[in-house]
């Protein structure tokens, strides 16, 4: 008998009995639907964490003091360290800047706004991307001038001056009790993010040069922090070891652990394991609902051939041989995990984009788990069918010819 | 066709063992029509069951078609039954899910024949126990009679070498067990050998040589004298 006759035989077996075939598929469906919706927002979640990541910039890094140890001012960071950095690794960093950030106060038309001041350089837009609606970025002259020149982004401007063309218009913006008029010569635009969307509205962020918001509040000579964005397709780790031992070079403190470097690699990488992990322990408890589906399935199977301890008599009188019986129950069990599956991934899926909708990100359904799950129904089938199938093979044709 | 020798079968229940066969010595030629009689427990079943290839004896030799096949392992056995021997039951065994057309193509299937020619050899078979117009019908849309034919048909479809009938009349009223056993007689005359099991004399009488078990052994066996013939106008074909 070949595999066709098997799967005819097999399909008559299962539409005989609808009701009951389709109770069994149903643990089916919802083991296989919950491991594809689980797996696939876990991907989903990954994607979405991985697109922010890039966004963010994926080279983004924080150089700074170890807080953990204690240092005197000769293991501060200066302004010839950024020299350094920049002239050591000019293949590897694409741009750095001390740390400058802060907070103000914008005058509206008749009130105060906070805001955040962050201090950048000609190359700073390489650490935080933004896109530039009208006007110009920083430049080389803004910073070696510390020049009181400012971007701020759309909504800011349209909040302040109740409109967008605001380049050459002055802003007036308190910082440390002191009242300094920024000239704005550019206006950005925040490009769309899943986590702000899902976070909710961000202050308002200006870029200054960092020399002119040094000048402002007295300080330059020291730096606790370096922001810096490294080239793609470098070894991130190895970088980041030799230039935390050119700053202790430097500074004469050798292997004394008073420096650190994270890098957003780094950080996604640890993000990524938890999500990883997160995705795999939720994977595993619904894959135990497949695990259940599938002593279903065998339990419907050893129904299915008791019920037909006699027809396999009768096969076997006429001629079927221990291997037709087998191939006759297996496909059985393997056609109705199989259907399960198919419709299982239609309901994981659909589950899927509707929770990633709701919660706000894209969905990414990738043909490897529907596979997977597919495989792992048939195998369920496979698995959970071979046992009474077996059974049913072994009968001795007169016994199960007298089986009432 | 079939030769037997010394052949014996002891069923081993618990501790005691029950010996269904004692040295039996049998055999049949081709084109024969033989009965095998004899009352419940006498061994006839188990005769049966190892002549037909669905049972193993425990010791003895079995020769059917000039292979012994006592020893064949039960695929082998299987195969045997598929291609060699047509079996007829009282309760008749049709699958109730499936038509009687598919129900006689069921051999030719493990025979591993194409679609199309079990199709046509299928209709050849009903037509041959007048039932071709009731090929589509479901066993449980069918009287005895015509059940124990579509019976008669899938045996008949691998050509097998031997009938082999297990009180193939005991299900059923007189009119459709003689029909039965006039279908037996014509397959007869057209040259099948057809071993038959009954208990019934009258039955056996419609045979041409009639074998007695008593006990496990064979206590009798005779050519039938004033053999019933049943002609073909009269089993109402």
């Amino acid at each position: 008998m070949n595999i066709l006759e098997s799967i005819l035989v097999a399909l008559a077996a299962i539409f005989s009995n609808k009701l009951r075939s389709l109770l069994t598929m149903l643990g089916i469906i919802i083991g296989i639907s919950s491991v594809i919706t689980v797996v696939t927002l876990g991907e989903s979640s990954q994607k979405a964490i991985d697109m922010e990541f890039e966004q963010f910039g994926a080279g983004r890094a924080y150089f700074s003091m170890n807080w953990r140890e204690d240092y005197s001012t000769k293991d501060l960071l200066t302004p010839d360290d950024i020299d350094a950095l920049k002239r050591s690794f000019a293949e590897e960093i694409e741009a750095i800047v001390p740390y400058v950030h802060e907070r103000g106060k914008a005058k509206s038309k008749n009130d105060w706004l906070d805001v955040s001041l962050t201090g950048g350089d000609e190359n700073y837009i390489k650490i935080e991307k933004v896109d530039m609606v009208s006007g110009r970025y920083l430049t080389v002259e803004d910073v070696k001038g510390k020049r009181a020149v400012s971007i701020i982004d759309k909504e800011m401007a349209l909040e302040i001056f109740g409109r967008t063309n605001v380049v050459g218009d002055s802003l007036d913006i308190e910082i440390w009790g002191s009242q300094v008029s920024f000239i704005i010569i550019g206006v950005y635009e925040k490009p769309k993010s899943t986590l702000q969307a899902m976070g909710g509205q961000t202050l308002g962020n200006i870029f200054v040069p960092y020399t002119s918001l040094e000048k402002i509040t007295g300080s330059g000579d020291y730096y606790w922090d370096f922001e810096l964005t490294l080239a793609k397709g470098i070894d991130t780790d190895n970088v980041t070891q030799k230039m935390i031992r050119l700053i202790e070079r430097r500074h004469g403190n050798e292997g004394q652990n008073k420096y650190l470097m994270q890098t957003a690699e780094g950080e996604l990488e640890v993000i990524n394991n938890v999500t990883g992990i997160i995705t795999l322990v939720i994977g595993a408890i619904a894959a135990i609902s497949l695990l259940v589906g599938g002593i279903g399935v065998m339990n419907i199977m050893f129904v299915s051939v008791t019920e037909r301890t006699r027809e396999i008599g009768i096969r076997k009188a006429i001629g079927a041989k221990r291997r037709d019986i087998l191939m006759q129950f297996l496909v059985e069990s393997v056609i109705v995990s199989g259907i399960g599956g198919i419709i299982g991934t239609i309901i994981g899926v659909g589950l899927a984009f509707i929770v990633s909708s709701l919660i706000k990100i894209p969905t990414g359904v990738s043909i490897g788990t529907i596979a997977i799950a597919w495989v792992f129904s048939a195998g369920v089938g496979i698995f959970f069918g071979i046992y009474p199938a077996n059974r049913a093979s072994k009968l001795d044709p007169i016994d199960a010819l007298r089986y009432e | 066709m079939i030769k037997i020798e010394n052949l014996s079968k002891t069923y081993n229940a618990g501790s005691i063992s029950v010996i269904a066969l004692n040295n039996i010595n049998l055999s049949v030629k081709e084109r024969e029509f033989v009965s095998i009689m004899g009352p419940s427990g006498s061994g006839k079943s188990t005769l049966m069951n190892i002549l037909g290839c669905l049972d193993k004896p425990t010791t003895g030799v079995y020769e059917l078609d000039g292979e012994c096949v006592q020893d064949m392992k039960d695929d082998e056995l299987a195969v045997i039954r598929n291609k060699k021997i047509g079996f007829i039951f009282q309760s008749f065994n049709l699958i109730p899910r499936i038509n009687a057309l598919k129900n006689v193509e069921l051999p030719m299937i493990y025979a591993g024949i194409p679609a199309k020619e079990r199709r046509v050899r299928a209709i050849r078979a009903l037509q041959k126990v007048g039932l071709e117009d009731r090929m589509d019908h479901n066993p449980n849309e069918l009287s005895g009679g015509q059940k124990q034919r579509v019976a008669i048909a899938r045996s008949l479809v691998n050509n097998p070498s031997l009938i082999f009938a297990d009180e193939p009349t005991g299900n059923l009223d007189t009119k459709s067990g003689n029909e039965i056993m006039g279908i037996f007689q014509r397959l007869n005359e057209e040259g099948a050998t057809i071993i038959m099991v009954t208990h019934e004399r009258d039955i056996a009488m419609h045979t041409k040589r009639m074998i007695v078990c008593r006990d496990g052994e064979i206590i009798e066996d005779k050519l039938v004298e004033n053999q019933i013939i049943i002609n073909s106008e009269e089993g109402s074909l």
